[in-house]
């Protein structure tokens, strides 16, 4: 059993005509790093928005965990999947950076003493500790997207889908998240990320999905290479 | 005179706020194309916003020395006067897209100027031609994917046809074709004899620049031909510069 789910699935936003996906069979399990590539306008941020519940297909089925998605609240899938908007300011509304990173550990009830050694560790692998008292948005572009991925890493979601990760980071940072993706992988984790970055691709995903005009025209499977290589 | 002349710059968006910015100085010839890199937090985007008088005029804080953009010094023009002279595409395309459709967002500008109607029709044709997305003239720039958002952005920035062009990040989110096709964009404009500065953190992307400015805390590492610091592994790899 998969443990996301999609069958024939079609959605096309309000007032167009054109379908911005459709006929999409797709599975993913709670393993491996899977990259849905295609060129701009192909569906890709769109099918990620389908699979976290975020917006609702016209056609088809999405399941998780064998139950139809449309059954879970927003929050029950959140605790299951983890999601990082293509724009870090979307999901960034705390205080300051440490209260952003402990937001969701803090909601499910954990107690403050491991909500400040969770939040440490991301701070810390992250390089972000300097900031831990700074308002969100007044991080430069790569520190917020630093910071949304922390905060939403922290909460060790089963799965994790990460529109354009790297877009805003520099070289140093993008090799940190590639090595914690692997990480992530390694430990029985799914991670999907769209993204246009091909080198990163190359280097951390096992699996590529090739979007174009809203339907799925390849997949391929390859090993991503460990960092130890380069 | 040189397009772009940064004299001693330093800035803090408050008075007792760490220094972003630490005595930049650097000139950017007329019809030259500047990269600027370095690790993220370094002052890219914040130099950005000085090049083109959103600092210091739409924001508070301390800011030394001075920033000349076609002669003019941004202390002493207004945002809409050096908007002329310089046109700046935000890392975030979303924090400038706000028209019902593309060509509208092409349009604005122009009209704001009270450019004469056949004038605008004619730019903005030029501009939706030069990038090639003649598909999305009546598109919502809400509903576009990010990588058409840099584009519409950019061309509202051309619709002007400012001598000066900085870019903040322009290749994000751009597949393989939209790379391409901006690339070109920027060696047209090049040989046209604007003056480029492209902050970027992919350096294969601004690998045709000229020279390259890199920052680090703020403050000048090393300005040099693009060839020369490309070629130099070590000075990249210390710097953390290389994926």
């Amino acid at each position: 059993m998969a443990f996301l789910a999609l069958n024939e699935v079609a959605f096309a936003y309000r007032g167009q005509q054109k379908r911005a996906v459709a006929g999409i069979d797709l599975a993913f399990d709670l393993d491996g790093i899977t990259a849905i590539v295609g060129p701009n306008g192909s569906g890709k941020t769109t099918l990620t928005k389908l699979m976290t519940g975020i917006l609702q297909p016209d056609a088809g089925e999405i399941l998780l965990e064998n139950r139809t998605l449309r059954s879970y609240s927003l929050a029950e899938i959140g605790r299951r999947i983890g999601y990082v908007f293509q724009n870090p300011e979307q999901q960034l509304f705390c205080a300051t950076v440490a209260e952003e990173i402990g937001f969701g550990l803090r909601h499910q009830g954990w107690g403050p003493s491991a909500v400040r050694e969770r939040t440490g560790f991301y701070l810390d692998y992250f390089e972000l500790a300097p900031y831990s008292n700074i308002f969100p948005l007044h991080l430069s572009r790569g520190e917020k997207q630093r910071l949304a991925i922390a905060a939403v890493l922290a909460g060790e979601p089963g799965f994790l889908i990460m529109d354009e990760p790297t877009a805003g980071l520099d070289a140093y940072r993008k090799r940190l998240l590639a090595d914690y993706l692997h990480k992530v992988a390694g430990l029985g984790r799914g991670v999907v990320i769209v993204s246009h970055d091909t080198g990163f691709v190359q280097r951390v995903a096992d699996r590529i999905i090739n979007l174009e005009n809203g339907r799925i025209r390849g997949e391929r499977w390859q090993r991503g290479d460990s960092l130890d290589a380069v | 005179m040189d397009a772009v002349i940064v004299q001693g710059l330093s800035y803090r968006y408050w008075t007792d706020g760490p220094v972003v910015l630490n005595n930049v100085s650097f000139r950017v010839a007329r019809g030259e194309m500047m990269a600027v890199t370095g690790l993220s937090g370094c002052g890219k985007s914040t130099l950005c916003l000085c090049l083109n008088g959103i600092i210091p005029h739409s924001r508070d804080g301390a800011m030394a020395g001075s920033v000349l953009v076609g002669g003019k010094n941004t202390r002493e023009h207004k945002v809409s006067s050096l908007a002329f002279e310089v046109g700046l595409v935000f890392q975030d395309p979303d924090t400038q897209l706000f028209a019902p459709t593309v060509e509208d967002e092409i349009a604005f500008a122009p009209e704001n100027m009270c450019m004469a109607p056949g004038r605008i029709r004619e730019r903005v044709d030029q501009v939706i031609a030069l990038l090639g997305i003649e598909e999305l003239r009546e598109a919502n720039p809400n509903q576009l994917s990010g990588g058409e958002k840099h584009l519409v952005a950019l061309g509202a920035v051309l619709a002007l046809d400012p001598p000066v062009l900085v870019l903040d990040e322009v290749f994000s989110g751009l597949d393989d074709a939209g790379r391409q096709r901006v690339a070109a964009v920027l060696e047209e404009l090049r040989s046209q004899g604007k003056t480029i500065i492209a902050v970027e953190h992919d350096l294969e992307s601004v690998a045709f620049a000229d020279r390259m400015l890199v920052l680090d805390e703020g403050a000048v590492s090393r300005l040099d031909r693009t060839e020369a610091l490309l070629a130099d592994r070590e000075f990249l790899l210390a710097g953390r510069l290389l994926f």
